[in-house]
């Protein structure tokens, strides 16, 4: 080797040994580059579990069902649903039937994702003409506005299906019987000529029993809304997922503030602020507010795009103002208690990065909060997202007021109050 | 006023278990130009934070223009202006806009804040730069506009660490004028420098630091006649033998050796004959002596003898 390549090479390590000491020295930024792909792996699969694994044998998709009919073809129907793998059917509550009330209740606190009611008179409908619409078999889907369309879709193609077999093999007798009719076949031909009759007209007798409704038996399936939220309506997908968007967009004001204030630092013009004849908190509000400002134009605009281009309903304004409020709060208290706790911009970068996108998934901005197991539900009541989120919901999809939304926006601010609490106790202005 | 400027008393500085200041006590008074001189480390960074309230002391006290800096904090620091060590401005605003800016931290506002900085910018000559971002400035634009931040609100007392530091010549000189003028012009200053030169022509006194604590206070000339005696820089190309060093310190003190005994520093009164002395034994030991540096007395001296080394060692 050369001694012009042997210098090189010499350069290049000491290079290389005086970054990985700069590295080292920076052990919490060095942590967060392993720790954050843990994390999110960690998070994800534990939050996403729900989706890939919803409706297996492990994780059967709970529904309850009120069986208001008790007639053979309902009976039928939940048997058939029983037997669905990835199903567990909710029948009795406290050792009797399910009542409408219950059922609404469980599906409005999140508790079951759907309820099926079986409406009254179902299995003699069922038998009747199907061109008599105003005696239709009537059968109701209560879900949450807030879940999921796309997840409900397959559930409930699922139990129409199923609905519509049963149903139909339950009608078929009836109709055969008036097929024959209609073919002037009557029941007191000899037993031997039936076979040869058969051949000649079963064609036409089946076009006739199964195509009377275009193959299906006359049910009507109706989507209804839990008690207590507005009726008629059911939001569109993008309803549902501009708030857990825009939710998360919030959120990453905390890499923008916590770098600048390192920034500040770095560039020395905070040594000069604190020298100049200014208190903390006036240094403090100065600083944040331009940011909390940036997290309300935001939000804003998110909801803006949502109403010009796809037309989406915002619910009561002063309410959904008031949850902003405090969302954008929680996220700059978040900020500061970054700024406040990382010493470099690696640490800083990682935290607020590792921050924004594991309280998104633990909040139920990626994967909803109802389809997480029980530990990680319980988890995402400890980050401000899934309160945001509560909040939003409530406002834009169950229609509800100020009033209601009083608790969310309590916790959001109990949120900001400990960030900036925190922050200030730990905060270095020296 | 007649009062210091600015008197400090018994004041200190720990972080965790090591003490940055320990128990220093000085006053600069109206009109002085008062250099604080010292290695890396020697706590005047610290002193400059604790004086202008960006680090809490850990102990004493700070009176500027009477106000204790503690309980008066704010009205004392409408009298004290700044030029950090760094360039303490936002790079990617222009200078008027960091001017404006700081500006109104001390309260200008309107027309005057206008003026100021009009003012400021012809001071430090950025006139035809204000509306330029700050940080594609050269290196002695940004030292120049950190001192124009530091003027904006016509401070009594001005404070200045390491002004001139990694500056060319002629932006050096020109930042060097200004200071001078503002002096002339009545304002206090409170100087921190590396260089030792800067300091012997600006400052009319100097409080020599080291290890956290003032070792010496008093006029260049003073501390020159008190502490300066000559002094010899000797390099050698071997490693100093028993017979030479006992030869050396015939003619003068050994102040300070190196580790490896190739670098000596010998302080002696009579720097003429000892040079004639150490020549004389170059030229029968040519083999040995690398190089002969004569220093005669100076503020550079005073800092080889009390604190061991030149500041740029």
């Amino acid at each position: 080797m050369g001694s012009n390549q042997g210098e090189l090479l010499h350069q290049v390590l000491a290079i290389v040994i005086k970054e990985l000491k700069i590295l080292m020295r920076d052990w919490q930024a060095l942590a967060l580059l392993f720790a954050m792909p843990a994390f999110f792996i960690l998070v994800m699969s534990f939050a996403l579990e729900g989706v890939f694994e919803s409706g297996s044998r492990d994780r059967p998709i709970e529904i309850m069902v009120v069986n208001r009919d008790g007639g053979g073809v309902s009976q039928g129907v939940i048997s058939d649903l029983k037997r669905m793998e990835g199903v567990t059917l909710i029948e009795f509550a406290d050792g009797a039937p399910l009542s409408l009330e219950k059922a609404e209740n469980a599906v409005g606190k999140g508790q079951v994702a759907l309820a099926l009611v079986i409406q009254e008179g179902f299995s003699d409908k069922i038998l009747l003409p199907p061109k008599d619409t105003r005696q239709k078999a009537k059968i109701a889907f209560i879900h949450d506005p807030t879940t999921n369309i796309r997840l409900l879709a397959g559930v409930k193609g699922t139990i129409q299906g199923i609905v519509h077999r049963r149903a139909l093999i339950a009608a078929i007798p009836q109709r055969l019987k008036r097929a024959l009719r209609t073919e002037g076949i009557q029941s007191s031909y000899p037993v031997g000529s039936w076979s040869q009759i058969l051949d000649e007209n079963i064609d036409g007798l089946l076009a006739q029993a199964t195509g009377e409704d275009g193959g299906q038996a006359s049910v009507e399936f109706l989507n209804l809304s839990p008690g207590g939220a507005a009726a008629g309506r059911f939001p569109t997908a993008t309803e549902q997922s501009i708030p857990g968007y825009t939710i998360f967009g919030v959120f990453f004001i905390v890499l923008t503030l916590a770098s600048s204030f390192i920034q500040e630092k770095k560039d020395g013009a905070f040594q000069r602020i604190m020298a100049a004849p200014l208190t903390k908190p006036a240094f403090m509000v100065g600083k944040l507010l331009p940011y909390y400002l940036v997290n309300l134009f935001q939000i804003a605009l998110m909801f803006a795009v949502g109403v010009i281009f796809f037309h989406i309903q915002l619910g009561n304004l002063s309410a959904l103002v008031v949850v902003s409020l405090a969302l954008a709060l929680a996220a700059n208290g978040l900020g500061l208690l970054v700024a406040a706790l990382g010493k470099t911009e690696a640490q800083v970068g990682g935290w607020s990065v590792l921050l924004a996108i594991i309280l998104a998934a633990l909040g139920g901005m990626m994967v909803p909060s109802y389809i997480m197991p029980g530990a990680m539900k319980t988890l995402s009541l400890f980050t401000p997202h899934a309160w945001a989120l509560a909040g939003y919901h409530d406002v834009m999809m169950r229609g509800l007021g100020l009033r209601e939304v009083l608790l969310e926006t309590g916790v959001l601010l109990g949120f900001a109050g400990v960030f900036f609490i925190v922050a200030f106790w730990r905060f270095r202005f020296h | 006023m007649s009062g210091p400027i600015i008197r400090v008393e018994d004041l200190r500085k720990k972080y965790g278990s090591s003490e940055a200041v320990r128990g220093i006590s000085f006053q600069v008074h109206p009109g002085d130009f008062f250099g604080l001189l010292g290695p890396n480390g020697a706590g005047k960074t610290t002193i400059i934070g604790t004086l202008t309230g960006w680090i809490a002391p850990t102990g004493g006290r700070i009176e500027i223009l009477g106000m204790d800096l503690s309980s008066r904090s704010k009205e004392a620091k409408k009298k004290m202006g700044l030029v950090p060590q760094g360039f303490a401005f936002y790079p990617t605003l222009t200078a008027r806009e960091n001017l404006g800016f700081f500006g109104k931290l001390y309260g200008l506002k309107g027309r005057h804040l206008e003026e100021r900085v009009t003012y400021v910018l012809g001071i430090v000559s950025l006139e035809d730069r204000a509306d330029q971002a700050a940080g594609t400035f050269s290196n002695g634009m940004k030292r120049r506009l950190n001192i124009a931040i530091g003027l904006l609100h016509e401070p009594a007392l001005l404070i200045l660490d390491e002004p001139t530091d990694g500056v060319d010549l002629q932006s050096r000189n020109k930042i060097l004028e200004t200071i001078k003028r503002l002096n002339l012009d009545g304002v206090t200053i409170l100087y921190t420098t590396h260089y030792i030169e800067e300091a012997e022509d600006l400052c009319n006194r100097v409080a020599i630091l080291d290890l956290g604590k003032i070792i010496a206070l008093d006029t260049p000339r003073g501390l020159t006649q008190s502490f300066g005696k000559g002094i010899i820089q000797i390099e050698l190309n071997a490693a100093m033998d028993e017979s030479l060093l006992r030869q050396m310190e015939t003619i003068g003190s050994v102040l300070w050796m190196d580790e490896k005994k190739r670098r000596v520093h010998l302080e002696t009164d009579q720097t003429a004959s000892a040079l004639s002395q150490l020549l004389e034994w170059k030229e029968k030991r040519k083999a040995i002596f690398k190089s002969l540096d004569m220093m005669e007395p100076s503020l550079k001296t005073v800092l080889i003898r009390l604190i061991g080394r030149s500041l740029r060692d």
